[in-house]
């Protein structure tokens, strides 16, 4: 197996032995020659821009600008706007949009010297877990073709996983870096709500997601993490704040049986194994905490999401974006647009947010939802006081595209485990725990909020441990 | 005609002109003077990720309001998102306060008290609530009219700016109330620097009116206080003589046109509008507490207050509500009698002469920079209780040179000549008008006055005292 991480690069051309041009320009060569079957991302920079690019990281170094990712190829999820790419959220009611504006975090990348190479494939407006509900075609796993990569970030994660980029951002609205990255071989962090800033990412639910940073080790998302956090004053929901410092090497964890238990079998197996292998050495586990919240997590989750999803999605009625189809009145254009361009899925997803948050429903539907987010929410914070939380990203190995889209309750009950983190605001990190059948397994921790450190030092010390670090499929 | 009870409730859509930003973005609170789509940024255009952020100005403005009519002011205001498809509406949703499904707005019960200038007394209707909301975009007809037109243009520069809407209870007992309490209203904004009401589209009231047995009436879209009280008084006229007539008053929503002086039926809804309510995840809540004290750090001197300051000065209660209401010289009124000059005098420039004068030449009343200075006003006081000059010759011979050059009066002051031999010249030129005087014609009297005053060539004389010494000659003839 080739691996290959974004501090291994950093370091090459820090030192001189990796050429800026020749290595971000073979990352184009790469996904020249993979991306027409992968389909990771849906647009890419020239080669002219990427010379402009990495002479003006030369310039700012040789001026002596100190830079903390300079040179290194990002990718980047498509409902993050930038204003020199069209940012399409993968839905054909955005097709040609180019924002007049960057996203906070991709201010902070460019000025860290990062090189954004594209932008990545998604389930439409990231409503989905596979990143088959996207307008611009499906994403293939780059472990196995006819499997998906998961989602909605399934385009980072292969993006990542076939080396075509050293970090990529993603968004995490109930898994969707997790997902992916349990399913690729890869990192993604979903940090504690309010720390990275939103302006700028296109709303699937606001209240639930944070842009996400992943790569192909833990030590890489501690770097990209390190990169776009902080406060944003452009944005209301960002916090004043620190992550927790963390420097003792004693981590305890507890396996609640519901974040593992209803798992397939090789799932179970190899996080039980990898388990055992990281106990002792300053590291305590505890089996058989209970979590009986977990019932109630889906049904919280999907009816926020769908209601936030739906108010916000009311915008795209064809006046201010480019795709629009006409009518003779206001209300046909804007019923047109909706109607040819967007998904099936979205389409869906607003309907039953519209239910949810309809006079005589509210009160059993989204205002029921509020509640039990809140209960599970106490439950959390309750928990991760005393210990980390460790179980399965994903109930089942990297589906084959198809299978899973045209049954939705099987589609949804694939994020069973990765919502909680997202309606508790706290902290979670997926990471690979081992393969089975050449196809990846992921495993998850969840702390407190603030406790990205912790979580990082112990990701960290486990893919030492493992070996499983930048690892690159099909290499 | 019977004469029927009624009862007034009013629902007025403020806008925070002066708040110099948006609600959420720091574009320009003060729309008009743009290009069409040149006052906007991504957040007020709704751009996908681009993220409200309340802006504190707006927000201060707001509570100071709601603290100038008692309102209880809750702990946190919560926005919340009230959906329906506009052309001009960016996000197809407004950014709102509603109560229901978690809003919390800024007021949520206060008193306006209003003075009645015509009955000389104070008068108050209670309010419901005021909460602050976005105003939306522009539509704009290429032929004016939607029916006509085969393209609709859209401005955003409006987009975004803070509404503060309020909300009064059903009991204003007459049309001409409504107009004064929102006349009131709109001047107490005024004074604490939240609107300019005077600027096109700054305001904009919904009345509603049940007469006894009848149902709720609501008309909508009245753009000036004058149109309220018309539109008011037509309402009744026309729901007194349907019930005469032995009809129903059957509950609807009525649209007023101005230039007609009527009100219409506006198509009724078959079912009540759906909103889909609901608290705004973008905005956490706002605590007003630290809001309101930064606000109330400069002290607000409302209408209310002014006139009781200006009362203690001994200005009858009709001047010092003329001064009131033209905030400059209400202000000018008090800065001056503090620096020491003369409460009386300068409350007859004030509200009476130069106002008078500023009208007449067509200069803007309520622009501070068209006033004379207080020094200037604190000179012409002390020229007058020093008995230099008389008010009158103060009133025709400085006050119009005041309008063109409102610095130095030192230049302006005329030369004080003696009249006696100006008007024994005039009496021995104009023998026929003193002719005509002896034998009992008064106008002679006027005329003779007018010779002498044009003779002095803008030279200080009292017309009063000219007047006297001609009527003396006269009789001595
Ligand atoms: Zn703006």
């Amino acid at each position: 197996m080739k691996k290959e991480t974004a501090f291994s690069i950093l370091e090459g051309l820090k030192n001189g032995s990796i050429d800026f041009e020749d290595y971000a320009l073979k990352r184009l060569e790469i996904i020249q020659k993979k991306d027409p079957i992968i389909n990771a991302y849906i647009s890419l920079e020239s080669e002219e821009f990427i010379r402009d690019r990495i002479k003006e990281i030369k310039d700012d170094l040789a001026s002596g600008k100190k830079m903390k990712i300079p040179g290194l190829i990002v990718s980047i999820k498509d409902n993050i706007s930038t204003n020199f790419l069209p940012t399409t959220a993968a839905s054909k009611i955005l097709e040609n949009y180019v924002p007049p504006y960057n996203a906070t975090v991709v201010e902070k990348i460019l000025n860290e010297g990062g090189i954004i190479i594209g932008k990545t494939n998604l389930d439409e407006f990231a409503m989905g877990s596979t990143t088959e509900f996207s307008a611009y075609g499906v994403t293939k796993n780059p472990w196995d073709i006819t499997r998906v990569p998961g989602g909605s970030s399934g385009g980072s994660a292969a993006s990542l996983s076939y080396g075509s980029a050293d970090l990529s951002l993603g968004s995490d609205t109930g898994g969707s870096v997790r997902l992916p990255a349990s399913y690729t071989a890869t990192v993604g962090l979903k940090p504690t709500y309010g720390t990275i800033s939103r302006y700028g990412l296109i709303p699937y639910a606001n209240s639930l997601e944070q842009i996400s940073p992943m790569a192909r080790s833990v030590k890489d998302v501690s770097l990209l993490l390190d990169v776009i956090k902080g406060y944003d004053p452009r944005d209301a929901t960002s916090l004043n704040y620190e992550y927790k410092e963390f420097d003792e090497k004693k981590f305890k964890i507890c396996v609640p049986d519901e974040f593992i238990e209803g798992s397939e079998n090789p799932i179970k197996s190899t996080i039980y194994n990898l388990l055992e292998k990281i106990e002792g050495e300053g590291i305590i586990i505890e089996y058989g905490a209970k979590f009986d919240k977990l019932n109630y997590a889906l049904s919280t989750y999907y009816t926020i999401a769908f209601a936030e999803a739906a108010s916000n999605l009311s915008r795209y009625d064809g006046k201010l974006y480019p795709n629009y189809n006409e009518g003779h009145s206001y209300r046909e254009m804007s019923e047109n647009t909706r109607r040819n361009n967007f998904g099936f899925e979205v389409k869906k997803r607003i309907l039953m947010g519209i239910f949810a948050l309809s006079e005589g429903f509210i009160n059993d539907y989204y205002i029921a939802a509020t509640k039990g987010r809140r209960l599970i929410r106490d439950e959390i914070l309750k928990i991760t006081k005393d210990c980390i939380i460790a179980g399965s990203v994903s109930p089942v190995l990297p589906p084959k595209i198809g299978e899973r889209i045209n049954d939705p309750l099987k589609l949804y009950a694939m994020d069973i485990y990765t919502v909680v983190a997202n309606l508790a605001g706290v902290p979670a990190l997926a990471m690979p725990a081992g393969f089975y059948n050449n196809l990846p397994i992921g495993i998850q921790f969840m702390a407190g909020p603030f406790e990205e450190k912790k979580l990082l030092a112990l990701g960290s010390f486990i893919e030492d441990k493992t070996g499983l670090y930048g690892i690159i499929a099909g290499d | 005609m019977i004469r029927l009870k009624y009862k007034i409730g009013l629902e007025i859509h403020t806008q925070l002109t002066e708040s110099k930003t948006k609600l959420f973005c720091d574009c320009d609170s003060d729309y008009r003077k743009y290009e069409p789509n040149t006052n906007v940024c991504p957040i007020c255009l709704g751009l996908p990720g681009a993220l409200p952020v309340p802006r504190r100005n707006p927000l201060k403005l707001a509570l100071a309001v709601a603290d100038s009519f008692n309102c209880e002011i809750p702990d946190y205001m919560v926005f919340t998102r009230k959906h329906y498809f506009y052309p001009d509406l960016p996000k197809n949703y407004q950014i709102t306060q509603y109560e229901k499904a978690g809003g919390i707005p800024v007021c949520l019960k206060g008193i306006l008290r209003f003075f009645d200038p015509d009955k000389l007394l104070w008068k108050s209707v209670t309010l419901r609530r005021m909460n602050i909301e976005e105003d939306p975009g522009k539509t704009e007809y290429s032929e004016g009219n939607i029916l006509l037109s085969e393209f609709a243009y859209l401005d955003y520069n409006r987009s975004g700016v803070p509404l503060l809407e309020i909300v009064t209870e059903p009991e204003i007992e007459t049309p001409k109330d409504a107009r004064k309490a929102v006349e009131y209203l709109l001047l107490t904004m005024e004074y604490i620097g939240a609107i300019n009401p005077r600027l096109e589209g700054s305001f904009r009231v919904d009345a509603n009116v049940s007469v006894e047995g009848g149902e709720r009436v609501e008309v909508k879209n009245i753009g000036s206080t004058l149109d309220l009280e018309k539109a008011l008084k037509y309402e009744i006229f026309r729901q007194t003589k349907i019930v005469e007539e032995g009809g129903k008053i059957k509950r609807e929503t009525r649209h007023w046109d101005s230039i007609r002086g009527v009100t219409k039926p506006l198509r009724s809804k078959e079912t009540e509008e759906e909103y889909l309510y609901f608290p705004d995840p973008d905005i956490p809540a706002i605590e007003t507490k630290p809001l309101l004290m930064e606000a109330k750090s400069k002290e607000f001197l409302t209408p209310d207050k002014i006139m009781d300051k200006i009362l203690m000065y001994g200005v009858s209660q009709k001047i010092a509500w003329s001064l009131v209401t033209v905030k400059p010289s209400a202000e000018l009124f008090l800065e001056s009698v503090r620096i020491g000059a003369n409460p009386k005098i300068i409350a007859r420039i004030l509200a009476v002469d130069y106002k008078g004068l500023m009208k007449k030449s067509g200069k803007n009343i309520h622009d501070k920079n068209n006033w004379p200075k207080k020094e200037v006003l604190k000179e012409l006081s002390s020229l007058i209780t020093n008995k230099v000059y008389t008010y009158d010759e103060i009133k025709y011979n400085i006050l119009p040179k005041l309008l063109e050059n409102n610095e130095n009066i030192s230049s302006l002051l005329p030369e004080r000549i003696e009249p006696s031999n100006l008007i024994i010249a005039v009496l021995n030129e104009e023998k026929k008008a003193v002719q005509d005087l002896i034998s009992g014609k008064k106008e002679a009297l006027d005329y003779l006055v007018g010779q002498v005053l044009k003779k002095a060539k803008g030279k200080a004389l009292d017309p009063k005292l000219v007047r006297k010494i001609i009527e003396i000659n006269i009789k001595k003839t």
